[in-house]
């Protein structure tokens, strides 16, 4: 239970563009958390877009629990860029610390990854070793949270 | 389970509305239309027709304000199983919609009317409205009594009044039928069933309890009749008795619905407003309905029956009520609920209303990706049913869902959303398409969505969606498709085409991609100039001009370089460049493609072209300006894949810009290996009216002029105007480089032939003289080895152009004159192509100087005839050397000056050279006693190819007749007499002065050439000689100070001897031996100032040994020979006479020599000597005597 408790983690882009997308899976079900990831980004774009009313006035990039859906949780992370990092857990029982602690080594993850000069803004993620290092995150964050 | 159930449904009368007889369905909806705006009747309007027929049950009914509320349901619907549980599902009144015109016999209506109506036993209320009754109808008496209404014909407000006149009358009865039910129910007893409840035979047990339920069952339908009537205090009183006895009877699913019921109620009673304590009690209450419609589950029928779909209802009846941005969590938690509750549901048709309702909330709170989640599920549930008509409902449910996963359909943005903006914003990108193309990134959701409506369009049998489908996944994701999917979704365009009619326009394009090459333009030959009519060279400011790139001045103007404007001509073909790509393995073949003109003043011209698999072609769309005004090209209509469609430029450029920026999967164009291109803006095009058209042709080819270098040559350029307007103005000027090879252009003759009519023809002559070839040229050129290198020269744009700036008149005829600018004019440019061949080519130049003794004999005769008439023509029977050699009179000898001028063929013709001084500007008169325009009888140099020949340029009539010391500044400045202002400014003075003449000296030589029959020129080779002359210059314009001569004495005494002497010199034998010869020597004074000198005499022979001196002197003399002091004065000629006797026949030499006293600083300079004691000797030129032997 504590491995594969993440089943999709995604950056999407300020236009709401996905820049990378990734799901931990061994189904064939990436089109269906595709579609929870798009739907998702509703909420994150509700409360981008009324901080007052949730919340955010302080800077708080960690926005919480979006909704469930079906058999997932999904949570929020909206950088001051706009960039929003999504994930999907089908842990029913996510700690708000650990997804924050993983949002924040996602967000570190990715300004590395986009710190790269080849890197074009506003396109997709490519990096192998960004894809490598938010596996090893992905397979921690259960393990961390066991611990 | 339905559709659009919201707390408020419990309170509304069912009708249901049914067409009647023939009826169209557009009439129906037509009727039906207007009776739909009767949903709501006040209980305040219905009051006449209402009458007590007895004490009514809703003793709280507000007649002022309340009002009974309809659900018209048209068609119709089959009677629901829970009829008995909510009442507002029983069907309480039928309609009858009629179309009396297509229903002639009213009594069969009446009948069919009947009939329907028997289907509907819960309906307390039939009526059948007919519209439209003829006359014969309105009298047919036949149909009185029945339920038929005849509406007569009116106008529509009227029918309306008479519609709702006739709906309220039908509340009233409805209102006293609910009455007459509810006093029934109240007394009577009437056994309620739902499915839930057992349908076996009851046992024994089971009767007892249901007879217990019975009354709280009784007392909630009651309660569902005073909502239906509009009486909510009424209904809550019997709500709150059926809520007590269900609980007491553990009636949940009563209770529940007894409970729904109260919340109407309570929101009835307080009319439609909210308040946070309303929604609060309606939350709590409702949640207690949830709750207890699950509580009522009774695992025995979950199979057969289950009230899931209640509790369903009872969610989503909640979520509409809360739904609103600020309550959007506990909404979003309701339609979460309700999703994962939709997957146990059992009836299709209920999981289908379920999802329909969610996704419609989510898209009322404004989660629109959520929306188009729960609307494809939707799709997909219907896609289930595998029918046509669930195929059609699919389709139109995704097709919403477009919107939201930014693959919609272009039909349905709207043309709206650009429309104003394509000007304004100049270069920068619709900010919607650049949004969308960020979106246009969930490729796998918005390929998923784009199949299924191609699938359910396909199923639907709905060819023109399916194509558009097909065509907006192929033109979006070909990159994500595989060649076989490729190939699939060409299959699905072509046989969605085949069902479609010839020329169906679909909103969204296909393939394939076309975006703006070039607007070619206008070639040279046609440029358009604006024409300011202010000025005369009206030509002028159109064009940039003045040294500046970018002037403050011309800030304000509108037209800023930045936008490109272009202006089309009436009935001049244009044409537009645009580039196709077909970035997908089949092959496209586009029927026609053509630009697609909004403004309607341009006839295009379709073209078909196919495009290989992964392939780019540019091609030429052309057309013709119909009409004067702007022109906007937005992109190009195309006829591909049996669908017409409008591609535009702007979507492929934002596309490209997308492409650029990694937001779009790929550039089509680049895929296919087109070069990549700069982005092209749409300019703003102007049509014009018709302008004239010159068309300039070289006679003798276009080509370029073969020229060699020098060559002068004319060529004739003939003019005419192929357009439809007379040319009124024209202009010649040159441009470009080496202009000064044009040396005349006859714009005369141009001018002469205004105004030129359509058709007309002038021919202009221009004569033209090759340029020199630059050193680096010539050099390039030999270095090539090839003698086409120099051919290629010639389109380095080093020839000049001929500018012909021409316009039509001012004003149309026949048009009042407009404030607006005149029609332009154009600008011809005729590129005079001359390509200059190396000719021949100076190698150096040199100064000869060379004496030739003169005879004295025959100096007497050329004397004497110089004397005669200093104007007479040399006799041309002389030799052509004497002819070039002429003697100097005051020099008196052959003393000869030669510019040699090598010169060397490097070409392959022959060429002739003849060297001709032209003498008509001199003004040496005095000096030059023949003013020759001398040709020296064209004395032609043949110089063959690779040859190098010489020339040889006489330099002798040159000399300036008065030595003074204006020459000399330079040499007396060097003495350092003077150092003064005044004698420096007259020093400047004199250099000029020198300068000049030297020039006009050069000036006068000149080297002709002729080639062939018809190539001549002339040699440029000013500097060269100038160069050749620097040094020796005074040397050729300066006189010697003195100048000697010998000639044979004339005495009175001998006047008979001297004339026969003449005949003498002129046969050659003029002296002889053992004679006394008289002679003279004549000294002349150049200068200025008289010169004192000691002038000797000597005489040599021919071995050069002096013969008048020493032991073995041959030549005897009489009078003074050396030693003579004489004065000459200045410009005049002394002459001393002496005698010879020679005592052998020879060849003698006479010289003549002076020693100069007192020698002033002219003559110092002159002679160059430094030393002021020097004494400066000047000597004669050699002259020859011929003595021969006795006769």
């Amino acid at each position: 239970m504590s491995e594969g408790m993440i089943v999709c983690v995604a950056v999407v882009g300020h236009q709401n563009n996905p820049l990378y997308i990734q799901s931990f899976t061994k189904g064939d079900d990436s089109l269906k958390l595709h579609h929870i990831v798009h739907c998702s980004l509703d909420v994150v774009d509700e409360r981008a877009n009324n901080p007052k009313k949730s919340g955010l006035i302080t800077n708080e990039t960690f926005l919480g629990l979006l909704n469930p859906t079906e058999n997932y949780k999904v949570y929020g992370y909206l950088t001051n860029t706009k960039v929003k990092f999504i994930l999907v857990s089908t842990d029913l029982e996510v700690r708000d610390v650990d997804a924050r602690v993983f949002f924040g080594r996602f967000h570190t993850a990715y300004i590395d990854a986009v710190s790269n000069p080849f890197h074009i803004p506003g396109k997709k993620i490519t990096s192998r070793k960004f894809a490598e290092r938010v596996s090893t995150m992905v397979k921690s964050f259960g393990l961390s949270s066991g611990g | 389970m339905e559709p659009d159930a919201s707390i408020e449904t419990i309170s509304m009368i069912r009708v249901a509305v049914i067409p009647i007889s023939d009826v169209t369905p557009l009439l129906f909806r037509d009727y039906a239309a207007m009776l739909l705006r009767h949903h709501t009747v006040s209980l305040n309007s219905i009051s006449s027709f209402y009458t007590e027929h007895q004490k009514s049950p809703f003793a709280h009914q507000p007649w002022e304000s309340g009002s009974l509320r309809f659900k018209f349901i048209l068609g119709g619907s089959p009677p629901s199983p829970w009829e008995d549980f909510q009442s507002n599902r029983k069907i309480l009144a039928v309609i009858g919609i009629c179309h009396c015109p297509s229903a002639p016999d009213l009594r069969s209506v009446a009948d069919q009317f009947t009939a329907a109506c028997k289907t509907y036993s819960s309906s307390l209320v039939q009526r059948c409205f007919a519209f439209c009754p003829g006359d014969s109808q309105l009298e047919d008496e036949s149909v009185k009594g029945s339920n038929l209404i005849l509406f007569p014909p009116a106008d529509r407000q009227t029918q309306e009044f008479h519609l709702q006149t006739m709906v309220q009358d039908i509340a009233a009865s409805l209102l006293m039928e609910f009455e007459k039910w509810v006093l029934q129910a109240e007394s009577g007893g009437t056994v309620f069933k739902t499915p839930l409840d057992s349908q076996a035979s009851l046992s024994s047990e089971e009767v007892i309890k249901a007879k217990k339920r019975r009354l709280g069952r009784a007392q909630k339908t009651i309660g569902d009749y005073c909502l239906l009537a509009g009486s909510p205090v009424d209904a809550n009183a019997h709500y709150s008795t059926s809520l007590e006895l269900t609980r007491l009877t553990a009636d949940f699913f009563w209770y529940a619905g007894a409970m729904e019921g109260s919340v109407c109620a309570l929101l009835m009673d307080r009319m439609g407003q909210k308040d946070p304590v309303l929604e609060d009690e309606v939350k709590y209450r409702y949640n207690n309905v949830i709750l207890h419609y699950r509580k009522s589950f009774i695992q025995d029928n979950a199979q057969r029956v289950s009230p899931l779909s209640f509790e369903l209802e009872a969610t989503l009846k909640l979520a509409r009520f809360l739904c609103r941005r600020e309550l959007a969590n506990d909404v979003v938690e309701l339609l979460t609920a309700t999703a994962d509750g939709a997957t146990s549901l059992i009836d299709a048709s209920d999981k289908l209303v379920v999802y329909v309702e969610i996704a419609r909330l989510f898209g009322e709170l404004g989660y629109h990706r959520k929306a188009a989640f729960f609307s494809r599920q939707v799709a997909q549930l219907y896609l289930q049913q595998d029918n046509k008509f669930a195929a059609i409902s699919a389709m139109q449910v995704l097709a919403m869902t477009t919107k939201a996963y930014r693959v919609q359909s272009r039909a349905s943005i709207g043309p709206s959303n650009d429309a104003g903006k394509t000007h304004a914003d100049g270069g920068k990108v619709h900010h919607h398409s650049i949004v969308s193309l960020f979106e246009s990134q969930w490729s796998t959701l918005q390929m998923v969505v784009l199949r299924e409506i191609l699938l359910s369009a396909v199923r639907a049998g709905d060819p023109l969606a399916a194509w558009s489908a097909a065509a907006r996944l192929l033109r979006s994701y070909y990159p994500l498709i595989t060649p076989a999917g490729q190939n699939g979704l060409f299959n699905a365009l072509v046989n969605s085409a085949e069902r479609l009619p010839l020329g169906t326009r679909c909103s969204d394009p296909a393939l394939p991609f076309v975006r703006l090459h070039s607007f070619p333009l206008h070639s040279s030959q046609m440029d358009i100039v604006k024409r300011n009519p202010a000025r005369e060279d009206w030509w002028a400011g159109a064009a940039p001009s003045g040294p500046f790139i970018y002037t403050p001045f011309s800030k304000g103007e509108p037209n800023n370089s930045n936008k490109q404007e272009l202006t089309w001509v009436v009935g001049e073909p244009v044409q537009v460049l645009v580039e196709l790509a077909n970035p997908c393995g089949f092959e496209v073949m586009v029927e026609s493609i053509y630009l697609s003109v909004h403004s309607g003043n341009l006839d295009a011209f379709p073209v078909s072209v196919s495009l290989p698999p992964n392939s780019s072609k540019v091609i030429t769309l052309s057309g013709i300006p119909t009409k004067e005004g702007l022109v906007s090209v937005p992109g190009c209509i195309v006829h591909c894949f049996g669908v017409i469609t409008e591609h535009f430029f702007k979507e492929v450029d934002s596309l490209l810009i997308g492409a650029t920026q990694g937001l779009v999967l790929s550039d089509p164009f680049r895929s296919c290996g087109a070069a990549k291109l700069k982005h092209v803006h749409l300019p703003s095009i102007t049509v014009v009216p018709p302008l004239p058209l010159l068309v300039s042709h070289i006679a003798g080819g276009d080509g370029s002029v073969m020229l060699y270098e020098g060559e002068i040559r004319d060529v004739w350029i003939s003019l005419a105007n192929a357009g439809t307007v007379p040319v009124e103005q024209a202009h010649i000027s040159l441009s470009g480089k080496n202009q000064d090879s044009v040396v005349t252009v006859a714009s005369e003759t141009l001018r002469s032939a205004l105004p030129l009519k359509p058709g007309a023809e002038v021919t202009i002559r221009v004569t033209l003289k090759a340029w020199q070839l630059s050193k680096t040229d010539s050099d390039a050129a030999a270095s090539k080895g090839m003698p086409g290198s120099s051919v290629r020269q010639a389109k380095d744009g080093s020839s000049p152009l001929l500018l012909i700036h021409y316009a039509g008149p001012l004003t149309t005829p026949g048009e009042p004159e407009t404030v607006s600018a005149p029609p332009p004019g154009r600008r011809l440019v005729i590129p005079l192509n001359i390509c200059v061949l190396q000719g021949l080519s100076f190698v150096k130049a040199r100064l000869l100087s060379m004496e030739i003794p003169a005879r004295i004999g025959e100096a007497c005769s050329t004397q004497a005839q110089l004397e005669r008439g200093n104007t007479e023509q040399v006799n041309s029977s002389e030799r052509q050397a004497d002819r070039l050699v002429k003697i100097d009179p005051n020099r008196g000898s052959w003393g000869l000056r030669l510019l040699e001028l090598e010169l060397y063929n490097p070409t392959d013709v022959v060429f002739e050279a003849s060297v001709s001084v032209d003498m008509e500007n001199t003004n040496n008169q005095e000096n030059l006693s023949d003013n020759i325009s001398a040709e020296y009888g064209e004395p032609k140099t043949r110089i063959d190819r690779d040859y190098t020949a010489r020339v040889l340029i006489p330099l002798e009539n040159f000399k300036l007749p008065v030595l003074d010391g204006s020459f000399l500044g330079n040499s007396s400045q060097n003495n350092g007499t003077s150092g003064s202002r005044n004698n420096s400014f007259s020093e400047k003075n004199i250099k000029a002065e020198l300068n000049a003449s030297i020039k006009n000296l050069i000036s006068k030589i000149k080297v002709r050439w002729q080639s062939g029959r018809n190539s001549s020129g002339e040699l440029d080779i000013k500097d060269a000689i100038q160069a050749a002359l620097q040094a020796s210059v005074m040397d050729v314009l300066l006189p010697d100070p003195l100048t000697f001569g010998f000639r044979l004495a004339k005495t009175s005494s001998e006047d008979i001897n001297v004339d026969s002497e003449v005949k003498s010199c002129a046969s050659g034998d003029s002296i002889i031996a053992h004679e006394m010869t008289a002679m003279e020597v004549l000294v002349r004074n150049n200068t200025k100032e008289a010169i004192r000198i000691n002038l000797s005499i000597a005489c040599k022979d021919v071995a050069g040994e002096n013969c008048m001196e020493g032991d073995k002197a041959t030549v005897l003399w009489e009078g003074v020979l050396s030693g003579i002091s004489m004065e000459v004065p200045p410009l005049e000629e002394v002459k001393h006479v002496f005698s010879l006797y020679f005592l052998i026949p020879g060849e003698y030499t006479m010289l003549a020599a002076a020693m100069i006293y007192d020698a002033n600083e002219v003559l110092r300079a002159r002679a160059r000597s430094d030393a002021l004691d020097e004494p400066i000797f000047c000597r004669g030129p050699p002259y020859h005597v011929r003595v021969s032997g006795t006769r």
